[in-house]
């Protein structure tokens, strides 16, 4: 009897005995959206001056790139509409440069000249637009000045454009290269197990201790989590939704997508999720992977250098590369309908 | 009887157990296959917690196993949460999408719902989390 009681003793010390966490995680508030960054086994004071130095560095990158709040970013376009050149930072001279290439990768799918459009949208809103959504004229009368940035020259640090339309707007890649900074923060102080999740994409590197990070892909249609992947190394994982952001009017919904061909919400996507090393590349892709819809997305994954990309079509049909078919679980029961397309 | 069956016997009568053997044997299987549960596996709902950021109100963590409603604070004006039966939901939110509402109850670990322009977020945290970051 006293035996089987030492016996209950030693069972019960060694299940309360479980190990802490030495999970680091912490919300902020920056940029418009939520910023989870979470550090896997760091010292907890380096974790926390190495957050702190995230936070920072995020809210100068929201006041020098925001495409509507006035600053930096707002004056080099007033300067761009009235015929100017412009004088642009170096790191604003490196997005212009990298957004022209990925631009050009896509084929103009991912456009960052077209803010005049997203404005006429009514996106340039923190709390988005309330519609109506505007005439087809006032949309077709910028279009046709087809402002692209193959428009802008940057010489010593000044930027030009032959085009007057040209209108900045960093929305499709910025939160992506905010993420790849973060990241670049965190290992500058040799936090080499992380992941920075900016208001729902996230750039993961190392592991959680014994076993890869493991991401839920949130389902276009529902609350929860349709499939997920495990991650580890550094790879970023970017979902481009239709339910992001949007508005409703007359019953029918708008969502932020412009497809820059058509000057309206791109159609026939609800999502697409893309992986790829740096977050910038995977932000961007995931927009022109969305715009060029069911038909064309795998075209343009290829171009844009991206092996592992899943969309699913507005009918909830899910097609994917075999490279992402490959790594994804599907979470939901009965899985949806999939379709693998070889790039 | 022989001198030497005795102690063989009386080993044998030692080793059989007793009533209070058992019961504690029994208790030992409850409270691992309980331990287990409330630790590890995270179904048992009532461990479950939420976890609630926003601009105004900071961090809080609130258990799903006890009802209530919390009014927080945003830019926007206040959002309304309700828990009730180890569930967590928007049910009121001054934002023009109420992508928030349309999330509906929430109660599995890792899932959540925001309200990015009232910088609210919930996320349903368990025991053992399932995922260690959404993507959306």
């Amino acid at each position: 009897m006293r035996k089987a009681f030492i016996l209950v003793l030693v069972l019960l010390s060694s299940a309360c005995g479980r190990q802490e966490t030495k999970l680091h995680d912490t919300q902020l508030l920056v940029m418009g959206t939520l910023v989870n960054v979470s550090i896997w086994d760091g010292d907890d004071d380096v974790a926390a001056v190495a957050t702190a130095g995230v936070e920072q560095r995020l809210r100068e990158m929201h006041r020098d790139l925001h495409a509507w709040q006035p600053g930096p970013l707002t004056r080099v376009n007033e300067a761009l509409a009235a015929g100017k050149s412009a004088p642009v930072s170096e790191e604003a001279a490196m997005l212009i440069r990298r957004g022209s290439e990925l631009s050009r990768q896509s084929g103009g799918l991912f456009n960052p000249a077209i803010g005049d459009l997203i404005a006429l949208w009514g996106f340039h809103n923190d709390d988005g637009p309330h519609g109506p959504p505007p005439d087809a004229a006032s949309v077709r009368a910028l279009l046709a000045k087809a402002p692209a940035m193959s428009d802008l020259h940057i010489e010593d640090g000044s930027l030009r454009s032959e085009n007057p339309a040209v209108q900045l707007d960093f929305g499709g890649f910025a939160k992506g290269y905010a993420v790849d900074e973060a990241v670049r923060i965190l290992r500058e102080h040799h936090l080499n197990n992380a992941i920075v999740n900016a208001g729902g994409d996230l750039r993961a590197v190392g592991r959680h201790g014994d076993r890869p990070w493991r991401i839920g892909i949130r389902d276009p249609r529902g609350p929860g989590v349709i499939a997920s992947v495990e991650v580890e190394g550094d790879e970023s994982v970017f979902t481009s939704g239709d339910y992001e952001r949007y508005f409703e009017y007359e019953g029918k919904r708008y969502h932020h997508i412009i497809d820059p061909r058509s000057g309206f919400p791109a159609v026939g996507s609800s999502s697409v999720t893309t992986i790829s090393k740096e977050a910038i590349v995977a932000d961007a892709s995931a927009t022109a992977l969305f715009v060029a819809g069911p038909d064309a997305w795998v075209r343009t994954a290829k171009a844009m250098g991206i092996d592992q990309a899943m969309l699913i079509d507005d009918k909830g049909k899910v097609y994917m590369t075999p490279a992402m078919a490959k790594r994804i679980h599907f979470e939901v029961d009965p899985p949806p309908p999939i379709e693998v397309v070889a790039p | 009887m022989t001198a030497s069956a005795i102690p063989y016997r009386s080993i044998a009568g030692a080793l059989r157990p007793t009533p209070g053997d058992i019961a504690v044997a029994l208790l030992t299987v409850v409270l691992l296959v309980g331990l287990y549960l409330h630790f590890w596996s995270g179904v048992g709902g009532e461990g479950e917690r939420a976890r609630i950021v926003s601009a105004d109100n900071g961090v809080q963590i609130v258990p799903l196993n006890e009802d209530r409603t919390l009014t927080l604070h945003g830019p926007l004006g206040d959002s309304v949460i309700e828990i009730h039966d180890g569930r967590i939901r928007f049910i009121e939110s001054p934002c023009q999408g109420k992508q928030c509402i349309h999330a509906g109850w929430l109660h599995s670990a890792g899932s959540f719902a925001a309200c990015l322009p009232n910088r609210i977020s919930i996320t349903v945290l368990g025991r053992n989390r399932h995922f260690d970051s959404i993507n959306y």
